[in-house]
């Protein structure tokens, strides 16, 4: 799994790679860049949805590192700052776009957001990806992270700064509700 | 058991959901970031100097957000003191009789050298005896002239207007309209300059354009408006701001900023525009 191949950098190759950076070497710039843009792009674009938004979010995110990269104190690891840089990034980029297309969207149309119309979707995958839109952010995140992404509770409460038991419980309460809304599918699992 | 069946089936199924393209757009993104970083404040490495790198951005938001109100707003009185100033210029001719501001004085020997046109004298009321002022027919390289006149105790007053006052509209209109040029051309520029990374800058540049696109509509409903050089020119701007505010919408696509791009090099409004702001007028930033 590319995890895998993250984490097996030693914390020596990243705190060089650092002090490159840090030290205006272009091309330690380049080499961090494709260590970390894969796996950025991967986890905005599930999130976000769309290819120009994922682009858009993950240019920010290295944008945003490049700048604070002198702060960096090596309390964690280089790729879980990275990921919660990419996080607060795409999260805040989410709420925005939201925002601005709820006050664009008619007024019927904004009522149905979020609620499953099971007669109208008969598709399985349809049917799961409109329930983990209307997920809460937090459960949302959590879930796309653990299960769709393969992060480690561990690596999720780090990046997104909430303890290990909040990852759990948060993962717990996603598939909870992901089950109830998916309940017409129950032959799917049970079976 | 029912439990377990079910992180394994919604692990599986979960995989379709926003599915990323195989191949990540590396060297697109690289590219958009050097652009970005280039073309923004200079980045400082180190924590000392993120708080000033802030501050020159938050100023700069300022500063748009500012020129761009202070546009409309420039637009906006400018067509006020445009659409006063014409009411007035056409008040004593239609309303009072007496024309309170007689810009020339002619006495009858004066008009007797001209050739007496009758259409081009308008009567002023009913003081005015008889059509007794005149101006010479309009020569080559001569400007013809409308002349109003009045005539009390042996002295023609006269007000002569020139085609050019009657037709185009007044210096404050023309001002105004310069100003809204100029702001155009800096928008447009910015517009295709701009990376589609920055949000924020999106979002200004929606606010500015969607400004310009009033005072494009104000300033088409004006004298300006009647001008035959401007008014395509205003109407061809009206069309590629309409697109700018909608390109910088969210749910737009790049197939829209093609557009905008074929409409500006089609229509050479680009070059039009900086055609039609004079030398030496104060560009728009």
């Amino acid at each position: 799994m590319q995890l895998v191949a993250y984490e097996s950098r030693s914390s020596v190759n990243d705190t060089q790679l650092i002090t490159r950076v840090v030290a205006g070497d272009a091309a330690a710039e380049r080499e961090l860049y494709e260590t970390y843009v894969d796996r950025i792009y991967r986890l905005t674009f599930r999130l976000a949805g769309d290819d120009e938004l994922a682009r858009d979010f993950t240019q920010a995110t290295f944008i945003r590192a490049f700048e604070k990269i002198g702060s960096f104190r090596g309390e964690s690891s280089l790729s879980t700052w990275l990921h919660s840089i990419g996080l607060s990034v795409t999260l805040n980029g989410l709420r925005k776009t939201k925002r601005q297309r709820n006050r664009e969207a008619p007024i019927e149309e904004g009522i149905t957001v979020g609620f499953a119309r099971p007669e109208a979707e008969p598709d399985l995958k349809e049917r799961l990806a409109r329930a983990i839109d209307s997920l809460a952010e937090k459960y949302r995140t959590v879930f796309v992270m653990h299960d769709v992404e393969g992060y480690t509770h561990e690596e999720i409460s780090e990046a997104m700064s909430i303890p290990i038991g909040t990852s759990k419980s948060h993962l717990f309460q996603a598939r909870s509700k992901l089950r109830v809304m998916l309940a017409d599918f129950a032959p799917e699992w049970v079976s | 058991m029912t439990e377990d069946n079910f992180e394994k089936f919604v692990k599986k199924t979960a995989q379709s959901y926003n599915t990323p393209p195989v191949r990540v757009p590396r060297d697109e993104m690289w590219a958009a970031i050097q652009a970005k970083r280039g073309a923004g404040p200079r980045v400082v490495y180190g924590g000392g100097a993120s708080a000033r790198v802030t501050h020159e951005r938050r100023f700069g938001t300022r500063v748009w957000l500012g020129a761009a109100a202070a546009a409309m707003l420039l637009v906006a009185t400018g067509v006020g003191i445009g659409r006063w100033t014409a009411s007035k210029a056409a008040a004593p001719v239609a309303a009072n009789p007496s024309l309170p501001v007689p810009p020339v004085t002619v006495t009858p020997d004066q008009t007797s050298a001209g050739t007496i046109s009758p259409t081009q004298v308008a009567t002023a009321g009913a003081q005015i005896s008889r059509p007794t002022v005149s101006a010479s027919a309009p020569k080559r390289g001569q400007t013809s002239s409308t002349v109003v006149g009045d005539v009390r105790g042996g002295q023609s007053r006269v007000a002569v207007v020139t085609p050019r006052q009657a037709n185009s509209p007044s210096s404050a209109y023309q001002l105004t309209a310069v100003q809204y040029l100029s702001e155009t051309e800096a928008l447009l520029t910015s517009f295709r300059s701009r990376s589609s990374a920055d949000q924020q800058m999106d979002a200004q540049l929606g606010t500015w354009a969607r400004q310009l696109l009033t005072n494009t509509r104000l300033l088409l409903d004006s004298p300006v408006g009647d001008d035959p050089q401007r008014r395509p020119l205003l109407q061809d701007l009206e069309l590629v701001l309409v697109q700018v505010v909608q390109q910088l919408s969210p749910g737009s696509t790049p197939q829209d900023r093609e557009l905008i791009e074929k409409t500006l090099q089609h229509d050479h409004v680009m070059t039009r525009l900086r055609t039609a702001i004079p030398a030496g007028a104060q560009r728009g930033s």
